[in-house]
């Protein structure tokens, strides 16, 4: 233990030594050879600079310096020790599953419509979000006051804890400014909008919306005009006609007028099929 | 290939070392009668009559002063980086073109290195104060005429120098340790025949001396199961580099993958961080960290976390490495730690100690949010300003936070 300590005293003591003898070089090096001698090197660093045949002040200084580097470099130490940093309260909520985080990076860079109800759905499941995402959510919904609350719960008391010690990732704008939403404004879908003549698919039978809806686009009734509000239909539309949708569109021939469209829609469909299902899972 | 009766030598291994060790222990072997008798192959009946040749070509000619371009240096400083494959005592007027090419790029490299020091002494005794040093030009003048002396990473170097000039308060002491590795290296540049083979190796390779790729993958392999423990891309002036953290799970060293892209190029994306893959890595010469991947046994096997050590440990790896080559800009480690701050500065720490995080935005974010407040597992760069977080690992995953190129200058591979 003594040995312990008189090491410890020691390493520190040569650690100030090589610091106070580097500042001086440096102040040297501000001011130049030629107005200011070199520090007389000791210890190690004085072996050195004195084996080696120098005949000038500058000269020295290099040969010092370079030395000097290289001594504090080998022997770089850590600073002293300080309090570590208290951790956020404990969120007692399972995290969603990995496919579910791969799903929202696919929404979020593909399928924008799909994100407010990834997140809803995972609110309503109880789940929350692993760590390693809570600073993307956070950048991404900073302005906005019902997805920034949405973010925050799905977050739990890590997204208060990080914004404490992080102040970038504080909210801005109107979700600074304004009142905090209603649990009824975060529970709630936004809506999109669909025209009168689509909205009977939202709830009807799933193989029915299929055969519809295929038929319409394979016949060119619907086409690329009409992609806004067909996204929004297949965003919104009741999730158990989901996968009868996806089929029927994925079936559609390649040479047909609307097989891009259909591809696109049938992406969609999927993708929001599969989103729903794991973030069902338990 | 040994002439034994002519006493000669010539090997593909890029030592500047002569007779290089491969030449050395064939002779072993011969000497000991284990080298069969046998045809020889044709290279070896190729450079046999190419030394016939010259011999009877050159007679005339021995006072042509090849040596003269030794004898005008006033040490033989440059020699061993001179130092040919071909070691037969020839006269200079038939040393093969390639041979001459390179007597005069180490000339040029040493005439580079000497101008490189006296400018450093100029400096030193003006100051960093001077005005002069604010000027770019003061810098790219000096990189310049280090690109045509054949040292490119040391113009690389000056050009990064140029840019800490008033970039923080401490500028000056940046500056100063910068300089005094160039006077180093200069140094040592100049004087690699008197150092050791692994280190001649090092410092020639830091001053700019290449290696073709086919050499290092000719060299001896480092067979192992290597953990892709980290990935961290930079700009330097136009390019874009990739460099991937590899350590072996046997041998527990570390190895370095750089991968470059121009404009619009791809980097390498053939290591995934938190995998390991069971390959065949080939060292530059030296104690060098960097390699080139060889040939790889099999798929890339997930997920896995390299060792990882406290903070105090951490830096005796850390000096470890620097101590063996102090120029190093970064150096990888792998801790167990978690944050404290200090002020404004972030630190990675333990009861240990701490180290200085050099990380904001999203880097720092996701280490914060993942370690919350316990100690986690996390592979860092050492660098002279801080350590810069790369990886953080989780059971069963990790987490790569390292700076990643920019999408606009990259492009997907």
């Amino acid at each position: 233990m003594t040995d312990h300590l008189s090491n410890a005293v020691e390493t520190t003591a040569s650690a100030v030594d090589l610091r106070a003898s580097w500042d001086d070089l440096v102040a040297v090096a501000m001011l130049g050879t030629d107005r200011r001698n070199p520090p007389s090197p000791t210890g190690m660093i004085a072996d050195v600079v004195d084996d080696t045949v120098r005949s000038s002040p500058s000269e020295r200084m290099l040969a010092q310096v370079a030395a000097t580097v290289v001594v504090r470099r080998a022997g770089v130490l850590p600073g002293p020790a300080r309090l570590l940093i208290a951790g956020p309260d404990a969120d007692d909520r399972q995290v969603c599953v990995p496919a579910a985080i791969e799903r929202w990076h696919h929404v979020v860079s593909s399928w924008h419509v799909l994100e407010d109800e990834w997140m809803l759905t995972l609110l309503t499941n109880g789940w929350r979000v692993p760590p390693d995402l809570v600073p993307e959510l956070l950048t991404r919904h900073r302005s906005d006051p019902i997805r920034r609350a949405r973010a925050e719960i799905a977050c739990g008391p890590l997204a208060g804890w990080l914004v404490g010690h992080l102040p970038e990732l504080a909210a801005r704008g109107a979700a600074n400014t304004q009142p905090d939403p209603s649990a009824d404004d975060i529970a709630e879908l936004p809506m999109l909008p669909i025209p009168p003549d689509l909205e009977p698919l939202l709830f009807a039978d799933g193989d029915q919306v299929a055969r519809q809806l295929a038929k319409a686009i394979d016949s060119g009734t619907l086409v690329h005009a009409h992609r806004a509000v067909l996204i929004n239909l297949v965003a919104r539309m009741h999730a158990g006609s989901l996968g009868a949708v996806a089929t029927a569109l994925e079936a559609i021939d390649g040479s047909s007028i609307g097989f891009p469209l259909a591809s696109v829609l049938a992406d969609l469909a999927r993708t929001r099929e599969r989103m729903l299902d794991e973030l069902g899972r338990t | 290939m040994v002439d034994h009766v002519a006493v000669a030598s010539r090997c593909t291994c890029p030592s500047r070392r002569h007779p290089c060790k491969h030449v050395l222990a064939l002779l072993l072997l011969w000497s000991s009668g284990d080298v069969p008798e046998t045809t020889a192959p044709a290279t070896v009946v190729a450079w046999l009559a190419e030394r016939q040749v010259s011999a009877t070509r050159t007679v005339p000619d021995t006072a042509t002063p090849r040596s003269a371009t030794t004898e005008t240096t006033p040490t033989d400083d440059a020699a061993p980086a001179d130092a040919e494959s071909d070691t037969s005592p020839e006269p200079a007027g038939d040393v093969p073109d390639r041979d001459r090419v390179r007597d005069e790029r180490v000339e040029r490299m040493y005439a580079g290195l000497t101008e490189l020091d006296r400018w450093l002494d100029d400096r030193m005794r003006t100051g960093l104060a001077d005005p002069v040093l604010a000027k770019y030009a003061t810098w790219d003048e000096l990189a310049a005429r280090l690109v045509d002396a054949q040292a490119g990473s040391l113009a690389n170097r000056i050009r990064r120098l140029a840019g800490l000039v008033g970039e923080s308060p401490d500028w000056h002491s940046d500056v100063l340790a910068e300089l005094g590795l160039l006077h180093l290296l200069a140094q040592a540049g100049r004087r690699l025949g008197s150092l050791p083979g692994p280190l001649a190796d090092a410092v020639a390779t830091t001053v700019g001396w290449s290696v073709r790729q086919a050499d290092v993958l000719a060299g001896v392999p480092d067979t192992d199961t290597w953990i892709v423990a980290a990935r961290s891309d930079t700009r330097e002036d136009r390019i874009e580099v990739r460099r991937h953290w590899l350590r072996g799970t046997t041998s527990g060293r570390w190895a370095l993958v750089l991968s470059f892209a121009a404009y619009r190029q791809s980097l390498d994306t053939s290591l995934t961080v938190g995998t390991a893959l069971a390959a065949d890595l080939h060292r530059y010469p030296g104690p060098a960290l960097r390699a080139l991947v060889g040939t790889r046994h099999g798929e890339p096997t997930e997920p896995v976390r390299p060792p990882a050590v406290d903070i105090v440990s951490a830096c005796g790896e850390i000096g470890v490495l620097l101590a063996a080559e102090p120029w190093l800009d970064r150096v990888p480690f792998t801790a167990t730690a978690s944050i404290a701050v200090d002020g404004s500065t972030f630190l990675l720490a333990d009861a240990g100690g701490t180290l200085p995080l050099i990380a904001a935005g999203r880097p720092l974010a996701t280490l914060m949010a993942v370690a919350g407040g316990d100690p986690v597992d996390v592979t860092c760069e050492w660098t002279p300003h801080g350590v810069v977080p790369l990886t953080v690992h989780l059971d069963g995953r990790s987490i790569d936070i390292g700076p990643r190129a920019d999408d606009d200058f990259v492009s997907a591979a």
